[in-house]
């Protein structure tokens, strides 16, 4: 098996347009990778200029009520992992600044594809482009004729009667080529470890990449060569693994992709908000001292306090309106957020088990997940801010209850010293050994992908014909 | 003197083709069998059924006592192939072809002893170390021989071996031919090639239409007799 291995790479790297071609691909990898981290650089150095300078307004508050602060609230920009730069996923349609503030949950906005036309038709150029549908193309390029070239000479005769089996050939006419794929991809990894900036945590994220990578590289080649060997000639062998590529690559996952939206519905934009605001409006209305659960409220209070009258608690009342307002706004939320998630996961649950038919789809989802750019790495940031949101808000609703003033008195304020005191918001992307269990699934697809190939080779290279 | 080659009965139809009609032959040990016949005679089918590529329809067909469909690793291990057109690895020079197809059999001959055997074929040592991409078809086949030498079989299939040879390439070949049944091998060459059979082997069949219709030692006819013999044997 080396010997045939050695001789492929042999004839391999004396061939002067396969010399042309790595170069092509180890200099426009190199390149994507580079401008890639360079971008990354930029809006990561964007972002955390505009959250200090957030935070340096947030510090710098006037001297002013807690609730009108509540109201003045804060941004949370979403970090980018530096492994964004090779996976893009889904953040450039999904945006990257929340506004946090009081009664109200905001959507995410300024995704990069809303301001920039070219990034919204056609995607930004990410290693992720070249290492799945660019590479793949060339390792199908370079063994669909492996073996239907040795039948076509008639030397596969006289390998065969050095004792070569087929079975031999063909698992080591595919490694020769997933060997090329697996270079590529480790000048990708590589370029990625030493012009980034990285720590065990990218590199385990790495490790993974690698993994999904070489799976699909070997399903591809693997595939390639068995077409190869089985099918009557070279054209026969490259339009089939063609029709297939464009199958998993093109048509599968637009096909498969409607029908999850199709089968786990997520409620449209404006339903959600309708049915946000009508629930919201069974709760306490802080800004409304009619309202009548705020009166239960208020006897509850006086009851506690052992007073008769909002004038003589202790405490503030419009805070503890405005927090049980708030408390209330946030059950809805998570009641209705909660669902939308819920149908999220199951979409991508769904979506990841297309997986079966098609092992493109469990790289492209493993590949987000591992460079943090997808759906669950998203939902999570939104999670933390929203969680984030609550503590800001309820700090300042707790001043404003407990922090000295007395009900109705609106005109009471707090300087800055006390806004300095809230601590800003910080997020660091999850780690991947936390997240695991959204990819398994996709591992073990691409792994039963390349299993179930070798066993084709091996039940059917017996079968076929060297004549 | 043993039987290297035996071949008994058989028949291989290719849909309403009969490709082989109960063909039986054997070659012994020291013996080299010219096969002659004209394209589509049969010849090719019968080396296919003898290198194992194909399961005769009835019949037998063994190598050295192995049956080559039955057994088909087994017996090719005893057989040295060289087909009519050798197809070299372009890239590689004709000394590295060698060593590839020896390591492929587990063979690993010391890179002197490889140009030893390319010497032996007649492949002019300046091209040893040049690229195959660069030969002609005799040199192709030249190298060809080598690997069929190299593997040290005790038989030998030959499918038009001299074929894009020169005379004087074509005269070593026989030459080297004769010396590896002197030594005990068995040869099987299926040729149209009146003159190259006459020339190496010591008994000659004559095919058509996958029958064997004559037999003959070398030794009982000249070229010219065995010209017209079998021009009689194709206009009937």
């Amino acid at each position: 098996m080396i010997d045939i291995i050695i001789n492929e790479w042999k004839s391999l790297i004396r061939n002067q347009l396969f010399i042309y071609s790595t170069v092509f691909f180890v200099l426009s990898l190199s390149l994507v990778s580079w401008m890639g981290i360079l971008q990354q650089e930029n809006q990561q150095q964007s972002q955390s200029d505009a959250q200090k300078h957030v935070r340096k307004q947030w510090e710098n508050l006037e001297a002013m009520n807690p609730h009108r602060a509540a109201h003045y609230g804060s941004f949370a920009f979403k970090p980018l992992n530096i492994l964004n730069a090779m996976d893009g996923g889904i953040n450039d349609i999904t945006g990257n600044v929340l506004q946090l503030e009081g009664h109200v949950q905001n959507e995410i906005i300024y995704s990069e594809a809303s301001q920039a036309l070219s990034i919204s038709k056609f995607g930004k150029l990410k290693s992720s482009l070249i290492l799945q549908y660019v590479i793949p193309l060339f390792l199908i390029f370079l063994s669909y004729g492996s073996i239907s070239k040795e039948k076509e000479t008639q030397r596969i005769k006289l390998l065969v009667m050095q004792g070569a089996s087929i079975d031999k050939l063909v698992n080591a006419k595919s490694i020769s080529v997933w060997i090329y794929g697996l270079f590529l991809l480790i000048v990708t990894v590589t370029i990625q470890s030493i012009l980034g900036s990285t720590n065990s945590e990218i590199f385990k994220r790495l490790a993974y990449i690698l993994l999904s990578y070489g799976l699909y590289y070997f399903i591809i080649t693997s595939l390639s060569t068995f077409l190869s060997a089985t099918l009557k000639d070279k054209t026969s062998a490259l339009s089939s693994i063609l029709a297939i590529w464009i199958l998993w690559t093109i048509f599968l996952p637009k096909i498969w992709g409607n029908a999850v939206e199709k089968v786990h519905v997520l409620p449209d934009r404006k339903t959600f908000k309708e049915d946000m605001r009508a629930e919201r409006n069974q709760g306490i209305d802080g800004h409304n001292p009619y309202d009548k659960r705020r009166e239960e409220l208020k006897n509850k209070y006086l009851a506690k306090y052992q007073v008769d009258s909002l004038s003589l608690l202790p405490i503030n009342f419009d805070g503890i309106v405005m927090q049980a307002d708030e408390e209330y706004g946030n059950l809805v939320w998570d009641k209705h957020f909660g669902s939308n998630y819920l149908i999220m996961q199951k979409q991508k649950s769904l979506y990841q088990l297309s997986g079966l038919l098609n092992p493109f789809a469990s790289l492209q989802s493993a590949s987000m997940g591992f460079c943090g750019t997808d759906m669950i790495h998203h939902l999570d940031f939104l999670k933390k801010a929203e969680d984030y949101r609550r503590v800001l808000i309820k700090a300042l609703n707790d001043k404003h209850a407990y922090g000295g003033s007395k009900t109705g008195d609106w005109k009471w304020t707090v300087d800055s010293e006390f806004f300095k005191s809230v601590q800003g918001f910080t997020y660091e992307t999850p780690r991947i050994s936390n997240h695991l269990n959204h990819y398994l699934m996709d591992l073990l697809f691409l792994f039963c992908w390349a299993l179930l190939i070798k066993v084709l080779i091996r039940v059917n290279a017996v079968k076929i014909n060297v004549l | 003197m043993k039987n290297l080659i035996s071949v008994q009965n058989i028949k291989k139809s290719f849909k309403n083709l009969k490709a082989v009609d109960n063909l039986s032959l054997e070659i012994k040990e020291g013996e080299i069998y010219g096969l002659l016949g004209s394209n589509g005679a049969g010849k090719s089918t019968t080396l296919n059924i003898l290198l194992g590529f194909l399961t005769p329809d009835s019949g037998t067909a063994l190598i050295n006592g192995v049956d080559s469909t039955g057994n088909a690793d087994e017996a090719r291990n005893q057989i040295g192939y060289i087909p009519e057109n050798v197809s070299l690895y372009p890239y590689l020079t004709g000394v590295e072809n060698l060593d590839y197809f020896c390591k492929l059999n587990d063979i690993s001959h010391s890179p002197e002893k490889l140009e030893e055997f390319l010497d032996k074929c007649g492949l002019n040592k300046e091209f040893h170390n040049m690229r195959t991409e660069t030969y002609s078809k005799g040199m192709r086949q030249k190298v060809g021989i080598a690997i069929a030498l190299a593997k040290e079989a005790s038989v030998y299939l030959l499918d038009e071996p001299a074929s894009g040879l020169d005379p004087l390439a074509s005269n070593e070949l026989s030459a080297l031919l004769r010396k590896l049944a002197s030594n005990g091998a068995g040869i099987l060459m299926a040729s149209h090639d009146i003159f190259r059979i006459r020339e190496t082997c010591n008994r000659i069949g004559i095919i058509k239409n996958g029958e064997l219709l004559k037999e003959m030692d070398t030794s009982d006819v000249s070229t010219n007799e065995l010209e017209n013999i079998y021009i009689e044997y194709m206009q009937n």
